[in-house]
């Protein structure tokens, strides 16, 4: 079954790259009323409770925390995984939102705070009932890669 | 100015209790503070009934009335109390307000909890909350801000290990306790790693117990022989803005803030602390923003010993979570009858000397980077 058929663990959380010139992107709720932004998108601007739209809300940043789970993992993901938060970059390319996330398994052992990190998506763990799922992860970037 | 009063405590050993049920724990809880308070069945007035999860674990509903009934209460209004941890203070809350209230002389809180079962696993906050999709489990988040202190303060593994090296001492002189041998700071390091830095050893584990309260008005309390003072009980929630600072935690702050201003009082005053040691990261960020020492220095603090029996002011002189073990709903209610206890000087070999004042702060839950629930309470005699 290729990519295309898979799931996202939920809606409305990412977008799923189409090619090469789409990177992923993860989305998030921003009202205009507010000029606020959130993420995930809630079903009401929590200040105007006008709701908000669905918005890309940025595909990079740098790693403000990170730690190993080491433990039994939760929903068929890899072990150890690694999660944290990610402080999005600011201004036209993203919202400045702190996001907690998954990091690439392959990276678990490479990660460090201040560290930058792209986004991407792919299989990973699955639904609760084995059905793999798409989940967001966050790359680091390494200065070869840049450009 | 008095919030209400705590005249009878009960609590049954927390460990793994597997012939017992959820009920039979409860109700031998209650049995056990009507009797130390000497209330009958008849002289309470509204019951409150705390658990976390025996809803998700055994699809039970409504079970205060079931233990209530067990000790002969019925009639009055029950209330069932679910606020993840913080679940039985949340019920004490509700039960002190009540009486503040004039609704009640007399109210009973019960706290119990079955959860050592097979295939238990690690707490999350349900599998439709995205934080769970991406792979949050209750110790990612205390390893987070464990990180992010050791980044900004220079918090040392170490000094994270000898919270739990303390609260072992001290639990080693609790005959509720689940785990009253003495460790190192070593055998705290050399753990197996859960989520990093957190070994085995620095995250509580899991129990089954129960623990009740008898509450009474400020005006029924002189009725009885041995009262504490309730000089404020706080309940707040996460304020879930974006983004989070992981190493000084306003929610807990807003609770001890409020708390401290409504009784009075400072931390200074505080002659001990029960607070919700979930993880030993957890103490540490709990010692901040409970004001006993500037953000940033708790890990001197315990190094110090200023936290440990015998110092400046003992923080949970019961042993914590990570010497109890944790039974969801019974944990914010076990809190209350510790400091209860050593107010009323009945506390033995863990006795804090000349202890007048204290304080029980507990924690639950998990949304958006941030708590769901903080209690503080603050006593006194």
């Amino acid at each position: 079954m290729s990519e295309n058929h898979i799931k996202p663990m939920l809606p409305d959380i990412f977008t799923i790259p189409r090619d090469e010139k789409h990177p992923p992107m993860l989305l998030g709720g921003y009202c205009r009323h507010c000029n606020a932004h959130y993420f995930p998108k809630p079903r009401y601007c929590p200040r105007c409770l006008e709701p908000p739209e669905l918005k890309e809300i940025g595909n990079a940043g740098i790693i403000h925390s990170l730690t190993v789970v080491r433990t039994k993992p939760p929903l068929g993901l890899p072990q150890p995984y690694s999660v944290g938060y990610v402080d999005l970059e600011k201004g036209s390319a993203g919202s400045g939102l702190r996001v907690f996330c998954l990091f690439d398994p392959e990276s678990v052992d490479h990660l460090k705070i201040g560290q930058k990190v792209v986004l991407r998506v792919g299989p990973l763990g699955h639904d609760g009932r084995g059905d793999t799922r798409l989940r967001p992860y966050f790359k680091p970037v390494h200065e070869n890669e840049e450009g | 100015m008095m919030l209400a009063s705590v005249i009878g405590v009960g609590m049954i050993p927390f460990g793994k209790h597997e012939e017992r049920t959820l009920v039979s724990m409860g109700a031998q809880a209650c049995r056990l503070a009507l009797k130390d308070a000497g209330v009958l069945p008849s002289g309470v007035d509204a019951a409150f009934f705390s658990c976390g999860i025996a809803s998700r674990l055994f699809g039970d509903f409504t079970i205060g009335q079931n233990v209530f009934w067990e000790v002969g209460i019925n009639r009055i209004p029950v209330v069932n109390v679910e606020n993840a941890c913080t679940s039985g203070s949340t019920a004490f809350f509700l039960a002190c307000n009540m009486v503040a209230a004039g609704q009640a002389d007399v109210a009973l809180v019960c706290g119990a909890e079955k959860m050592c079962v097979p295939g238990f696993g690690l707490i999350s906050s349900g599998e439709s909350q995205l934080d769970t999709q991406l792979g949050m489990v209750a110790p990612a988040g205390f390893a987070l801000r464990a990180v992010r202190h050791m980044e900004e303060y220079g918090t040392t593994a170490e000094q994270l290990a000898k919270v739990s090296v303390k609260n072992r001492q001290h639990g080693a002189l609790n005959p509720m306790a689940q785990f009253r041998d003495p460790i190192t700071v070593e055998d705290v390091l050399s753990a197996p790693m859960i989520v990093d830095p957190l070994t085995r050893l620095s995250c509580c584990p899991i129990a089954d117990g129960a623990a009740a309260l008898l509450i009474a008005s400020p005006q029924a309390a002189h009725r009885f022989s041995h009262s504490v003072h309730v000089k404020s009980s706080v309940l707040v929630t996460g304020n879930y803005e974006n983004p989070q600072d992981l190493a000084n935690w306003e929610t807990d702050r807003r609770g001890a803030h409020t708390a401290y201003e409504k009784a009075g009082m400072g931390p200074e005053d505080m002659d001990l602390v029960e607070c919700h040691d979930a993880f030993t990261i957890s103490e540490i960020l709990h010692y901040e923003a409970l004001g006993l020492c500037p953000p940033g220095e708790g890990g001197r603090l315990v190094d110090e010993g200023s936290v440990a029996l015998g110092g400046r002011v003992p923080v949970n002189p019961s042993g914590g979570l990570l010497s109890r073990g944790h039974p969801v709903g019974a944990t914010g209610v076990a809190q209350i009858v510790e400091v209860v206890t050593q107010l009323r000087h009945e506390a033995g070999s863990r006795q804090v000397q000349n202890a007048k004042t204290g304080l029980a702060q507990c924690m639950g839950g998990d949304k958006d980077g941030d708590t769901k629930s903080c209690t503080v309470s603050i006593f006194s005699v």
